[in-house]
């Protein structure tokens, strides 16, 4: 398992504050940079500002590149951004408005305003990143997002942004704002549940969430956004798999691409595991049946944290390897896997005995 | 029962079909089969609540502008509409001249040692400068002729600066493979080069309608077999011209493209230019090709039912999926609207721009001078344009009615050779006659129950299955 956090001897600041480690000098020097000094173990100390700054880490981990969110008073720091990883994901507010029975982060009601910080941090990730933005809910804080959106975007032009968000939130007028930041500068993942308005509301816990969802998808369809809507499969909406399907056909053509997802066991996705869960290994004809019709129309669609031999040969080649680094595991039978080298595998909290039943190496 | 929610519903246009039923479709491309019943209650404006949520359902229904269902429609309807992108693909005919005599080809060619039918000097150093001027990064040029070989010289001038100027270049050549130098395999052999050539389904037919005797025959046939072996089936196209009234039976096309490993056959009708065509009566020629084109449909559905690796009409192909998807616009031969002279143009071998190559025949005949200027003095496209102004097919007296306009397209210059003028009623030309014809083709595979014909459309949309949803059917 990679660490997101790391222990640091604590620091004498009143405010956050955003630091990068380096182990040597580089050209695009910020004022932001700690230098490395020492390594005695575990224990690193770098130069910041004239000041010895303390991370501990395992030996051989690097770190160079990665960016930190040290808060006062605190003896772990938050690793933004680890520069040798395409997983990067800012998790901007734990506030939402919404209630989804799989959610892997339940809300919390308070806010810590970090746009600032994670705006600086932003700007020192490597060249061309992807960076996530998810909560939460990111757009009940749409001011300072798109505040920070823009500032990144001006200094970085390089950096994407693949953002997570329950769309409930955008307005008509948010149109002019979402083309100045460029279509293909930003990923919108959208979730969707059911195309049946009452279904999808009691997935996500928000009655008419359907129809403001509608809203902010005719949004980012006139604003020419890029969508990834995103799908996950539960026994509360399999049957309602070929509507979501033919409801892309009919009404959301414009999107990049559709993600039909496995559930991830932790947050209420645990707690409503035995209720949720749909074993694809056992039945995965709705599946099938949505990636046949939305690939005849000429969409893209992917499976998402769908372990390969849980899905039907014919529909592999649409199951990427999609859980991050950090979250990923692989079971004693992946051991003798032809498909193991492609294979995702599972979330680290993925419980085998509540799972899936008809796996095996292939 | 009346329905309650008002919703809005699109323009419908129908057409029976064979089973009894009508087709409606939209103009954003949507469908579905439904009765009289429907027809009469859609007519008189007394659709039931069932009717409402059915066409709610399918996209055709909206309750609001600008709410989803309404932008998803209007997204389906604009994407299926061509604008064309930046000049990125030029068609050079630096020569005439053919080692050749095929019957139907009067026009385009001229013996092999007749002069004054190339490009000379100042014309290649014109057109290197007419692509000096391009604004594209990626080019796709295509060396057309006459028999393109002849002029290998030119070939290699052009992709030399091609390869210099551009990031990114592809080269076609459209060539008879009768007679291949060491020099010319060397460049079919390079890469980013692509050779087309014709292939008449089988040896018979082949020297019947091209090399006339065996000689020669077998000189194509060994230099055939040699590109196949030595570029691969991928680097490799072969059209066959099929004579419809006189044409090869499918199994023996079927057999041939098989044996070479070409999965993709592109069936082209004899294309009679000149007197030639006069000969041959509009309506009769199409309705032979399509019987003809029905059962090569039928022939590979029954192919590809336990075939290891299937096979493809690509022309039926690209309809199927312009009925299926929005924005499938990639084909010259059916757009809409049809602009043409924009992101593609020929140079004919004495430097006159056409904007395809049927207009250069057209033109060659004498019937009308479609040329837009030439590369020593500049593109014209005024004549043109005025040919553009009228390629649009969704204000057609004739079209607006038929369900199939969202995915047929216009032909203009097809009208114009073949009549001499483009306000015909539709259901005369022979472009409305096989577009007419293919559809209904489509539409009856798409709502067959044949798993044989399932397995096909499958393949050829692209997908795992191909979904029942596809067929649907209201009552
Ligand atoms: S056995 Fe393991 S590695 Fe192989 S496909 Fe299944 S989950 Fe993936
Ligand atoms: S040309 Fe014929 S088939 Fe095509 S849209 Fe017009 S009427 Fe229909």
């Amino acid at each position: 398992m990679i660490d997101l956090r790391l222990k640091v001897d604590p620091l004498p600041i009143v405010e956050p504050l955003v630091v990068r480690l380096l182990d040597q000098p580089v050209d695009n020097r910020t004022e932001h940079d700690a230098i490395i000094l020492d390594i005695d173990g575990d224990r690193r100390e770098y130069e910041y500002h004239g000041f010895s700054f303390t991370v501990y880490a395992r030996p051989h981990e690097s770190l160079d590149g990665d960016v930190l969110l040290v808060l006062p008073g605190q003896a772990s720091a938050h690793r933004l951004i680890r520069a040798n990883s395409n997983h990067n994901t800012f998790l901007v507010t734990e506030q939402c408005d919404q209630l989804c029975v799989m959610c892997s982060q339940p809300p919390k009601k308070y806010h810590f305003d970090l746009f600032d910080q994670l705006a600086i941090a932003a700007s020192l990730a490597p060249r061309d990143a992807v960076i996530g933005i998810s909560g939460g809910e990111p757009l009940l804080h749409k001011e300072r997002l798109f505040q920070m959106l823009f500032a990144v975007s001006a200094s970085r032009p390089d950096l994407r942004f693949h953002i997570l968000t329950n769309a409930q939130h955008f307005e008509p007028q948010d149109a002019e704002r979402l083309v100045a930041l460029g279509s293909d500068r930003i990923l919108w993942g959208v979730p969707l549940y059911s195309a049946n308005p009452k279904t999808h509301d009691r997935i996500v816990g928000k009655e008419g969430a359907f129809a403001s969802l509608e809203r902010g998808l005719a949004t980012l369809m006139r604003a020419g956004a890029s969508v990834e809507l995103r799908t996950v499969v539960l026994q509360q909406n399999w049957e309602d798999l070929i509507g979501v399907a033919e409801f892309i056909a009919t009404r959301l053509g414009f999107i990049s691409v559709w993600a039909i997802m496995q559930l991830e066991r932790i947050g209420y996705g645990r707690m409503n595991w035995a209720s949720s869960f749909k074993d694809t290994s056992a039945d995965f004809e709705q599946a099938a049946r949505a990636i046949d019709i939305v690939t005849a129309r000429g969409l893209k669609a992917w499976l998402y944290n769908f372990p390969l031999c849980s899905v039907p040969q014919d529909y592999r080649g649409y199951a990427p390897s999609t859980i991050s680094d950090w979250k990923r595991k692989y079971l004693d039978f992946c051991d003798g896997c032809g498909a193991r080298e492609t294979c995702g595998g599972f979330f680290q909290w993925y419980d085998h005995k509540e799972g899936f039943n008809g796996l095996g190496p292939i | 029962m009346k329905a309650s929610r008002v919703l809005q519903i699109v323009p419908l246009k129908f057409r029976p079909t064979d089973d009894g039923a009508l087709l409606f479709a939209d103009d954003a491309g949507g469908y579905f089969k439904a009765d009289q019943d429907f027809l009469e209650r859609y007519v008189d404006d007394s659709l039931t609540q069932s009717d409402h949520r059915f066409l709610d359902v399918n996209g055709h229904a909206f309750d609001g502008v600008g709410d989803l269902a309404y932008s998803g429609f209007e997204y389906r309807f604009a994407s299926r509409l061509y604008s064309p992108a930046e000049l990125d693909y030029v068609i050079l005919v630096p020569t005439l001249r053919c080692n050749l005599s095929c019957g139907y080809c009067q026009v385009s060619r001229v013996n092999e040692t007749t002069p004054g039918f190339d490009w000379n000097g100042e014309t290649l150093q014109a057109v290197l400068r007419f692509l000096g001027g391009l604004s594209t990064k990626r080019i796709k040029i295509e060396f057309q002729g006459g028999e393109p070989l002849l002029r290998l010289d030119v070939i290699r001038h052009v992709q030399a600066f091609c390869r210099s100027k551009f990031d990114h270049c592809e080269f076609v050549i459209c060539t008879n493979l009768q007679e291949v130098s060491p020099e010319a395999w060397a460049v079919l052999e390079e890469p980013h080069v692509f050779t087309s050539t014709s292939l008449d389904a089988d040896r018979a037919t082949h020297q019947a309608q091209r090399t006339k005797n065996a000689q020669k025959t077998s000189s194509f046939f060994d230099n055939f077999d040699a590109a196949v072996n030595r570029l691969g089936p991928n680097k490799i196209s072969a059209l066959p011209t099929i004579n419809p009234t006189n044409p090869p039976p499918a199994t023996a096309v079927i057999d041939t493209f098989v044996g070479y490993g070409i999965r993709s056959i592109y069936l082209r009708p004899v294309n009679h230019q000149g007197f030639a065509r006069k000969r041959f009566d509009a309506r009769s020629s199409a309705s032979s090709w399509n019987r003809y084109h029905s059962s090569f449909i039928d022939a590979l559905i029954d192919f590809n039912w336990d075939a290891d690796a299937p096979l493809e009409e690509y022309y039926f192909t690209h309809c199927l999926r312009r009925v299926l998807r929005s924005g499938h616009n990639h084909h010259a031969d059916l757009r809409n609207p049809n602009i043409i002279g924009y992101s593609y143009v020929v140079i004919d071998h004495d430097g006159k721009f056409y904007p395809t190559d049927e207009a250069r025949m057209v033109s060659r005949v004498g019937q009308f001078d479609l040329s837009m200027g030439d590369v020593f003095s500049g593109i014209d496209r005024d004549k043109i344009d005025m040919l553009n102004s009228e390629a649009l097919n969704n204000f057609h007296p004739d079209c607006v009615h038929c369900p199939y306009q969202a995915f047929c397209g216009v032909d203009l210059v097809d009208d114009l050779s073949r009549y001499g003028r483009i306000d015909l009623p539709k259901h005369l030309t022979d472009f409305c006659q096989r577009h007419t014809y293919i559809f209904d083709k489509i539409f009856s595979l798409i709502y067959s129950e044949d798993p044989k014909v399932g397995k096909s459309l499958a393949i050829w949309s692209g997908a795992p299955r191909f979904d029942s949803s596809f067929a649907k059917v209201h009552r």
